[in-house]
């Protein structure tokens, strides 16, 4: 099929009543979240897992997903007007949203991350497009091996570009993939770290798992929280508009952020977040003015909005075409399409052409959405950044408690959540970080899977995976990622030594 | 402020994942492990619990050198926070407790009066309020929108 076709496949599947609606509320939805600190797109989608359990795979993923890129977008609100992220993402827009703040240019900070989110994501979108399809026959040829080895390099990438040393992250994977053995396995139909509880013959739930990790525990962390400053910002059309100066240095810093960011999103394993520091750490090297950094350059904002929205763009490109998720989000999306029985690969965009497109159409409705949501709307979510937080986590524990049981009315599953989320808090207060933990915990099952074959079509021979030069490349790319962090951090070592 | 010597958190956290990779060493040896080349049940999660033990040592090991106390400075705010800790448990825990014996206008209600211990000292007259309004959100969402099996109150059935 040309281009042509798949695009009013795609705007055909896209523009339907439900798809409509479906969009928009994921996009609200992930605006609203973005906006407010202790809530992030991981808890966000957990939440609303089990809902998309009663809605077309197509409508489903499509609401996801708007959650997952509207966070993007609503995470720098927060950060802009009170230091504080709304999501870990716009942790970065921090450093010199708030000093625009401090210097009265709120409205230009706001106005111009919007911008810079959208150019981002439009960026992305395109590479989804034109890119996938072609990975996809590319990844046709795959077999065993050389999904086990990209499997290492998604995870191997997870675990080293996350915050942290890259030891805990290793953890964490490891943890994860030991997590995802829990069940009844798939070849011997032995029982594993069962214990007799007939709950956990299916394996633990995912969407209890990531309620615990990420909803309950940060709630933990969150719940005592001092009511915060209340952000003063009104809303004044002619203050938000930027001036020809920073038009001129925004447009190339957004440029260079989605380049950025659109590499970080299309490597599995590595999402959003990572993205964005990366880029902040470009603009500061690269600027003449760096000593601007940190007191309001406004590269300092719109590069790293624009890199963690083509991240969030382009993570689907690996999700969908390989099945190896882009970042722990998108490993929760990848659960949500297995538990529909689509399983996503490279035979996904030929099987479910009206899915794909559809997806990628409503991709650029979603993003236009958001440029009206955050534009004119940006009243109504600096109005909602003054609701406290002990009004609002009670709510977000109901709806989390509801959620995980509607899933097999089991009340074991809500038990679940409360474990989960004391592991979570724990891990946090020695810091790990849970992301690596769920994707290991997505993919050990596939992995276990994928390895056990590939030893049985090579007789046992662990060569196998050098010998192909497909996985043999995976591999070597994990192992020079590895290498290149080991190396930078010991070179740190030396430097703080001295 | 003296220099730290060690990274308590790194020690830990390196600890317990090596307490986990050899209960997961332990339990998985249990399984068959069959062979290489015909791995049973039992072969991945041994593997992971050998990873796991030595990964977890190699971090509890870095975790006694001078350089990880500088890497990962001290407390920053994140010390744990009991109160909210045991509120929030006990929250979910009742919960879990009631929403099949009492319903879910009771569960709601326990498990926000209870949560809300976290913030601060109980405010009887504000749990109430916000346990009526999530109370009427969610059996509107969850029974009206989504038509899932929730009674608003068991004993009713």
């Amino acid at each position: 099929m040309d281009l042509f076709s798949n695009l009013s496949l795609g705007l055909a599947t896209a523009l339907s009543p439900s798809a409509l609606f479906f969009c928009f509320a994921g996009v609200t939805l992930g605006t609203l979240i973005g906006v407010l600190p202790g809530i992030g797109a991981m808890a966000a989608i957990a939440m609303l897992l089990p809902l998309t359990y009663h809605v077309p795979p197509t409508e489903a993923l499509i609401m996801l997903a708007g959650i997952y890129y509207g966070a993007q977008y609503g995470g720098s609100t927060a950060s802009i007007l009170l230091r504080l992220p709304g999501t870990a993402q716009a942790a970065v827009v921090t450093l010199d949203g708030y000093p625009m703040t401090q210097s009265g240019r709120a409205g230009v900070a706001l106005f111009i991350t919007t911008i810079a989110s959208f150019v981002g994501s439009m960026i992305g979108v395109i590479l989804l497009a034109g890119f996938a399809p072609v990975l996809a026959q590319v990844a046709g040829a795959f077999r065993a091996p050389e999904y086990f080895a990209l499997m290492v390099l998604g995870l191997v990438a997870a675990a080293m570009l996350g915050q942290g040393t890259p030891l805990r992250g290793l953890i964490m994977v490891v943890a994860g993939l030991l997590l995802g053995t829990v069940g009844t396995d798939l070849q011997s139909g032995t029982f594993r770290f069962v214990f007799g509880e007939q709950m956990l013959t299916d394996g633990l739930g995912l969407v209890a798992v990531a309620m615990g990790l990420f909803g309950v525990s940060e709630v933990i962390a969150n719940a005592a929280r001092p009511p915060s400053e209340r952000p003063d910002y009104r809303v004044n059309w002619r203050a938000m508009l930027p001036t020809r100066a920073d038009w001129r240095r925004a447009l190339p810093a957004m440029g260079r952020g989605s380049a950025v960011g659109a590499g970080f999103g299309t490597l599995p394993g590595t999402g959003s977040s990572i993205a964005s520091f990366v880029s902040y750490a470009v603009e500061k090297r690269i600027s003449r003015r760096p000593e601007e950094f940190g007191k309001g350059a406004i590269e300092g904002v719109t590069a790293p909005e624009s890199a963690n929205n083509a991240a969030a763009q382009t993570a689907f490109i690996p999700t969908l075409t390989l099945g190896v998720p882009g970042d722990a989000v998108l490993a929760l999306m990848l659960g949500a399409l297995i538990l529909h029985g689509i399983i996503p690969g490279p035979g996904l965009i030929e099987q479910q052409p009206s899915l794909f497109w559809g997806l990628v159409v409503s991709f650029v409705i979603g993003n236009l959405m958001l440029v009206v949501l955050n534009l004119p709307l940006i009243g109504l979510w600096v109005s909602i950044l003054r609701i406290p937080y002990r009004l609002l986590y009670p709510a977000v524990l109901i709806f989390i408690c509801i959620g995980v049981y509607s899933v097999r009315n089991a009340v074991f599953d809500v038990w679940l959540v409360l474990v989960f989320g004391l592991v979570g808090y724990g891990m946090r207060l020695l810091r790990f970080e849970p992301a690596p933990l769920i994707l290991g915990f997505i993919l050990g099952p596939l992995m276990e899977q994928y390895l056990r074959r590939s030893m049985s079509i090579a007789r046992g021979d662990p060569m196998v995976f050098l010998e192909r030069p497909m996985s043999a490349s995976f591999l070597a790319v994990a192992a020079g990622l590895a290498l290149w962090i080991i190396v930078s951090g010991l070179r740190r070592h030396k430097g703080a030594g001295r | 402020m003296s220099e730290a010597r060690l990274n308590p958190r790194a020690v830990a956290g390196g600890l317990l994942a090596t307490a986990l990779g050899v209960f997961a060493m332990w339990e998985g040896s249990g399984y068959a492990i069959g062979s290489i080349r015909r791995m049973g049940p039992g072969w991945f999660p041994l593997a992971l619990g050998v990873l796991l033990v030595a990964l977890g040592l190699a971090l509890a090991l870095w975790g006694l050198t001078r350089h990880a106390a500088r890497a990962e400075p001290g407390p920053e705010s994140e010390s744990a926070d009991w109160r909210a800790l045991a509120a929030i448990t006990a929250g979910l825990a009742a919960f879990a407790a009631l929403i099949e014996r009492a319903g879910l206008v009771p569960a709601v209600f326990a498990l926000v009066a209870l949560a809300s211990l976290a913030a601060g000292p109980p405010r009887p007259l504000r749990v109430l309020a916000l346990a009526a309004a999530i109370s009427a959100l969610s059996w509107a969402v969850f029974r009206l929108g989504l038509g899932l099996p929730l009674p608003a109150f068991a004993f009713w059935r």
